[in-house]
């Protein structure tokens, strides 16, 4: 037992910086940071889905009206000027679709937050203002929100449109690496994906049902780059998911877990151990043939573990070409995905979700005990061949040359009832941005959603 | 609910041999499987805690804090829930049964926890019970409507006398299938019947 109950200063721990106020009154489920704006939507059972900001960690508005049920998930799509748009699930087995213009509070009218390139060249402060106006005019339009005037319609949450398909609850939704499709999944066993036709008529085309899983899809989640989906689900099994020509199919089948995937996440391109030596990453680089295996997987199950998933080196596929006309979907797409690791256990009940930090390359997993655990990888020479003079007949030439290296996952903190007695249904990585931060960094908060409503947000020192 | 029965001719218990409280509750806090009393051990971090640990009058501290819950509490809990077929209790047809349930520290690696586990291992009447999920659902919703938070239900079925337990038991310890089933009004609607005649 690893569990850390009094953390030095000295040693890496987790340290409380907020709760999100006022929380929900129910359980939440999920909070989901939007991928350019200091603000999250956290998901309620009791149907709304709450937008809090990060910077003061206040509720900025409640998105309600929708959903029949809980809402069970949310995304951000991803590339979006001057709008923000929210894909949210439900148990009332639909999906929808939220906009608001960034623009609303903003006395400059279009120069929204949402302008990426303008506003990173202002100063911390012109931000920071723009962000609190921005909050003191939501906070007013909620206090007169009687009122209900055209422009308060201009600056709510509009519900765009409702995904009807689904047989039962919707479990999950992920968005695309380039926004361009959403990706469902639920009960049903079945996993949809939407095209975001971006007509300005809010519609969405069917593109595909994919029905391989033998039960309920807990999540899905989009490669970083690729258009490549991975889902988990309570048939204890990974799914990869590639489109071929026209059709989308299943290209890999990961098992391992002895009980339901709860979740699975990416993790970055460029991502890798830390290590301060250059030619150990580089000979880390070439052994695991990183080009060509790209990002790996992370999952956690019922089974209590979290584990790293690794896809065997593969040359590009040659798509077309091969002269060989099949009815069969072709091979070629195929791929061999093998566990990695199974990560220092620290968990004593299921582990229901686990974030991959795309800057820090940290993971962090949450689950049923309340404890939240941060995990790092580093790089390091093995001892057996550097200590000793290698024993020819056992390590490979290649390696035995170099004297092998391998990544190795070491807990890095466990902070223990984060919640209290509540259980920890979600774990997100987010960008800092509250006034304790340190702006000469990109420094990185983690936000943790209970069964009692809070949501939390913490920073790691280290 | 099926037009006819699964087990129309179910064996039922005579309510007067039915397990019930002999004593008062408030006997020694030990007989609690050390819940509480482990929750009560030193701890350098919580003064409150530590004046707790040291001799019997802490019983009267901790009936303060919470009414002590056992397993025969547990047992009054359930056994009055009707069987979704017969007007008849799960106590009387010995689905519940008191040996078949236990409270146990939930994280027992960490003794600081107030986390427990209620773990209630069902019998159904026949084998090849379609209901039993539904009973299950029913056990596990009564007793979250009834303990506090920190109370974690575990309800299971008793192993070999059901033909598809780790079906059931699959479904019945997943989260998010239990919150979705207390949000469909057909499934609620028959488990608040079988609640009914609970007091």
């Amino acid at each position: 037992m690893a569990a850390v109950d009094h953390p030095a200063s000295s040693l890496p721990h987790l340290q409380l910086l907020s709760d999100l106020t006022p929380p929900s009154l129910e359980r939440t489920w999920l909070t989901a940071p939007h991928p350019r704006l200091p603000i999250v939507a956290t998901c309620s059972s009791d149907k709304t889905v709450r937008v809090y900001s990060l910077t003061n960690f206040r509720l900025l508005s409640t998105i309600s009206g929708g959903h029949k049920r809980s809402v069970r998930t949310a995304a951000w799509k991803p590339h979006v000027q001057g709008e923000s748009v929210l894909a949210t699930g439900s148990f009332d087995a639909t999906a929808g679709i939220w906009r608001r213009w960034d623009s609303y509070g903003q006395t400059t009218g279009d120069e929204g937050w949402g302008l990426g390139q303008e506003i990173t060249t202002k100063s911390e402060s012109q931000q920071e203002q723009a962000q609190e106006t921005d909050i003191l005019r939501q906070q007013q339009a909620a206090d007169n929100d009687s009122d209900g005037g055209a422009d308060d319609e201009d600056e709510e949450w509009r519900f765009a449109v409702l995904l009807d398909g689904h047989d039962s609850e919707v479990k999950s939704v992920s968005w695309s690496p380039s926004g361009m499709l959403l990706a469902t999944c639920s009960r049903d066993k079945s996993i949809w994906i939407w095209e975001d036709l971006d007509d300005g008529d809010n519609n969405f085309e069917t593109v595909a049902v994919m029905q391989e899983h033998e039960g309920d899809v807990k999540c899905v989640a989009w490669h970083p780059v690729e258009e490549c989906l991975a889902s988990a689900s309570y048939d204890d099994t990974i799914r990869i998911w590639r489109e071929d020509l026209d059709d989308w199919g299943q290209v890999a089948c990961l098992r391992g877990h002895e009980g339901t995937v709860w979740f699975v996440d990416w993790e970055s391109v460029e991502n890798a151990p830390v290590c301060s030596e250059e030619t150990l990453l580089a000979q880390w680089k070439e052994d695991v043939k990183r080009e060509l295996s790209g990002p790996r997987i992370v999952s956690c199950s019922d089974d209590r573990t979290v584990r790293v998933w690794r896809r065997q080196p593969k040359e590009q596929a040659a798509t077309g070409g091969t002269g060989m006309p099949s009815i069969l979907r072709p091979t070629g797409l195929d791929e061999t995905w093998e566990e990695e690791t199974v990560l220092p256990k620290v968990h004593d009940l299921a582990v229901y979700a686990v974030a991959w930090s795309k800057r820090t390359g940290l993971l962090a997993s949450v689950g049923a005990d309340g404890r939240i655990v941060i995990y790092e990888e580093r790089l390091v020479v093995d001892d057996a061949s550097a200590g000793e003079s290698q024993p020819m007949d056992t390590d490979p030439p290649a390696a035995a040359a170099k004297g092998a290296v391998r990544p190795e996952w070491a807990v890095l903190a466990v902070l223990p009832g984060a919640h209290g007695i509540y259980e920890i249904n979600h774990v997100a990585w987010a960008k800092r941005a509250d006034r304790g931060r340190d702006v000469s960094r990109e420094e990185e908060v983690l936000v943790t959603t209970a069964d009692d409503g809070s949501v939390k947000v913490w920073t790691v020192k280290r | 609910m099926e037009s006819s029965m699964q087990n129309s001719n179910p064996t039922i218990l005579n309510a007067a041999d039915l397990p019930t409280r002999l004593r008062p509750s408030s006997c020694k806090a030990g007989t609690y499987g050390g819940g509480i009393l482990a929750s009560a051990l030193p701890s350098l971090a919580d003064p409150t805690n530590f004046s707790l640990s040291e001799s019997e009058e802490s019983d009267e501290d901790v009936d303060l804090m919470e009414e002590p819950i056992d397993e025969q509490e547990i047992y009054d809990l359930v056994s009055t829930i009707s069987d979704p077929e017969h007007p008849i209790s799960l106590g009387a047809l010995a689905v519940v049964s008191l040996p078949d349930i236990s409270i146990k520290p939930t994280l027992p690696d960490v003794p600081s926890s107030l986390l427990r586990t209620v773990s209630v291992l069902i019998t159904p009447t026949i084998t090849h019970c379609s209901l039993a999920t539904v009973i299950g659902l029913g056990v596990r919703v009564r007793l979250e409507q009834s303990l506090p938070p920190r109370f974690r239900v575990d309800v299971r079925i008793k192993e070999g006398t059901h033909s598809t337990a780790d079906e059931v038991n699959k479904q019945l310890a997943d989260k998010e299938r239990v919150a979705a089933a207390l949000e469909n009004g057909t499934l609620m609607g028959v488990i608040a019947k079988m609640l009914e005649t609970c007091q």
